[in-house]
């Protein structure tokens, strides 16, 4: 083959190699700039990614819904529309295992166990991950706990932009703070 | 050139073996075959620097750096990336040396993986570290072939083993399929390399790293029924072992030969495993389930290596009976008769670990190899150590069985030496 035509055939490497992440760009950007802000309460523990670093865990007050229908197989995938409360936080006010036609927004979770004496679906959202710098990510888990001591009722939430199913986890609030700012104050 | 054949050829030359004039053609050939030889141990050290930078970027962005904008962030994404491309783009255009190639390619492979990882951060994208893997691999798999790169390809073997293993293993009982097709994209670069670079150390790092990357990988192939997969590994090391088999690569040295010394292995350790009793009534107990992944893939194996085992009758190159090559055969059958009766099978394979112990000392003989000789007395040995665990033996009985086979170590040892010097004298 001759240069130019291995050339060019790099060239669209090239081009899908810049491609694939920008497009991941441009999805989160245009939730987060059009997409509706949720509210979810949350509680953080910090593991690390042997490549993207340090991140948080965020395990999410609603993680379970109770539902009559039975057949749920650990993995699947689960609608989950959403509401907001009272106190302007998410709540969950449907699950489903296809997309239903509902004015609601939804997210697309993760089956974690159906629990049959109860008639309780768990499950796991989407955007449980939330990454930190990483002298700050233990910090962050320490804060969250000793607030919550502190405190008789859980303010940390996790902003959540979401659009059509996607969602894009933008910030951890602590206290009507971010956790970043939070921590570096404490 | 080597200091050691030069040294041979003054001595060659002042015991007037060769007249000056050959001495003087040989060095010219060895100084011409060095010229036009690249420097190996730069392109090992080049391809090392830029693996040691790449990675080492994916760690610092990997500090999630807090005090930058989403948007500077963004552009760190992508500046390793493009600094990457440009390097490669220029190496292509300019036809760089090998070294080029194999550095430039294995730098911009950890900056397409920096890039992607950083972008999940700063949008604190969720765990699914297997579609991560597999997409990075995908967008680096044609630079194996537009590059040349042998390197790369190493890489595409490693991470598509860590990708199957991540998505098969720990995600939860999935089966990587895509894997084959991971295995698919190397093999023309794999053909090429056994065509034109048969003897090369390259070669061979392949000839080892792709079996025992689909030995790896097998197990996650296993969905429910873990009987099969046994039979699956079983059926897998005899077509490596028929595969080692074949002149092209039995003619080579034995540490070339990954997939004889891999095949040979894993069937004595996977045999060794079901001379015990226990493993058979394990399979009693459960109902085996012929309309499964497993059985299928099974059946695909076995069909693989025994078309290895008839092609290489019908070329002629067996001359002799070696049972190691019929196992997965009679191994097969033995695992239909353990569907129905657990003591029958024990026996029989424990009769196979022992004739095959015995083949390998044979053949070891044969070819006056210690090696060989020595690992069919271990295949022995482990089988009569595998036994002490489970049978009422008395103790005597055992302590016999162990000084006979003590003895059968010095004894066929010490005759093969005779031999081998009586030969040469």
């Amino acid at each position: 083959m001759k240069t130019i035509h291995i050339f060019i055939l790099f060239i669209v490497v090239a081009i899908a190699q810049i491609f694939v992440p920008a497009q991941m760009i441009f999805n989160k950007e245009s939730v987060i700039n059009t997409g509706t802000a949720y509210r979810f309460k949350t509680q953080p523990v910090d593991p690390s990614d042997p490549y993207r670093g340090k991140y948080i865990n965020l395990n999410y007050e609603i993680s379970s819904f109770v539902t009559t229908d039975t057949l749920w197989e650990r993995k699947d995938k689960v609608y989950v529309y959403l509401d907001t409360d009272s106190l302007g936080f998410a709540k969950v006010n449907q699950v489903s295992k296809v997309p239903l036609n509902l004015n609601k927004d939804f997210i697309v979770g993760e089956v974690w166990w159906y629990n049959k004496n109860k008639q309780k679906l768990n499950f796991n959202l989407p955007f449980n991950r939330y990454y930190m710098e990483e002298t700050k990510a233990y910090d962050a888990e320490v804060a969250v706990r000793n607030n919550q001591q502190d405190s008789i009722k859980n303010n940390t939430y996790a902003l959540v932009y979401i659009k059509n199913g996607e969602a894009v986890l933008n910030d951890v609030i602590i206290n009507e703070m971010s956790i970043k700012d939070y921590v570096e104050k404490k | 050139m080597n200091s050691k054949i030069q040294n041979d050829i003054k001595e060659l030359v002042e015991e007037q073996v060769i007249t000056n004039e050959v001495a003087i053609d040989i060095e010219n050939f060895y100084k011409y075959k060095k010229e036009s030889s690249p420097n190996r141990l730069f392109t090992v050290f080049a391809v090392l620097g830029s693996a040691l930078v790449g990675l080492g970027i994916i760690l610092i962005l990997a500090h999630n750096w807090d005090n930058f904008s989403r948007s500077i962030k963004t552009v760190f994404a992508f500046t390793p990336l493009i600094i990457g491309q440009f390097i490669v783009g220029y190496t292509i255009l300019k036809k760089k040396s090998a070294t080029w190639r194999e550095a430039s390619g294995v730098f911009l492979f950890f900056a397409v993986g920096a890039s992607m990882a950083l972008v999940s951060q700063i949008y604190n994208t969720p765990g699914d570290f297997s579609s991560y893997m597999l997409m990075w691999i995908l967008l680096c798999a044609p630079l194996i072939y537009l590059l040349k790169s042998n390197t790369l390809a190493i890489l595409h073997i490693v991470f598509a083993t860590n990708y199957a293993c991540s998505y098969g293993y720990f995600d939860g009982n999935q089966t990587p399929w895509l894997y084959l097709i991971l295995l698919v994209i190397i093999i023309p670069h794999y053909y090429q390399l056994l065509k034109n670079k048969k003897t090369h150390n390259v070669t061979s790092i392949f000839n080892w790293f792709l079996p025992l990357s689909v030995v790896i990988v097998l197990g996650a192939f296993v969905y429910r029924s873990e009987e099969f997969g046994f039979l699956m590994y079983v059926i897998l090391f005899g077509l490596f072992y028929n595969i080692g088999k074949s002149p092209f690569f039995d003619n080579q040295k034995l540490r070339r030969n990954g997939y004889l010394i891999l095949g040979s292995l894993g069937t004595i350790y996977m045999l060794m495993f079901a001379s015990f009793e226990w493993l058979w009534k394990d399979i009693l107990r459960h109902d085996i389930i012929f309309n499964s992944q497993e059985f299928y893939i099974s059946i695909i194996l076995f069909l693989l290596a025994l078309s290895v085992l008839i092609y290489s009758h019908s070329k002629k190159w067996i001359q002799s009976f070696n049972l190691f090559q019929y196992v997965f055969i009679i191994f097969t059958a033995i695992f239909f008769i353990g569907i129905t009766s657990s003591i029958i099978p024990t026996i029989l394979v424990n009769l196979i670990i022992l004739v095959l112990g015995i083949v390998a000392i044979k053949i070891g003989a044969d070819k006056f190899h210690f090696g060989i000789l020595n690992y069919g007395l271990l295949i022995i040995t482990a089988l009569i150590v595998c036994r002490f665990f489970d049978t009422n033996m008395s103790f005597v009985v055992r302590g016999l069985l162990f000084v006979c086979v003590g003895v059968g170590f010095f004894l066929t040892n010490y005759m093969m030496l005779k031999k081998q010097k009586s030969i040469r004298n």
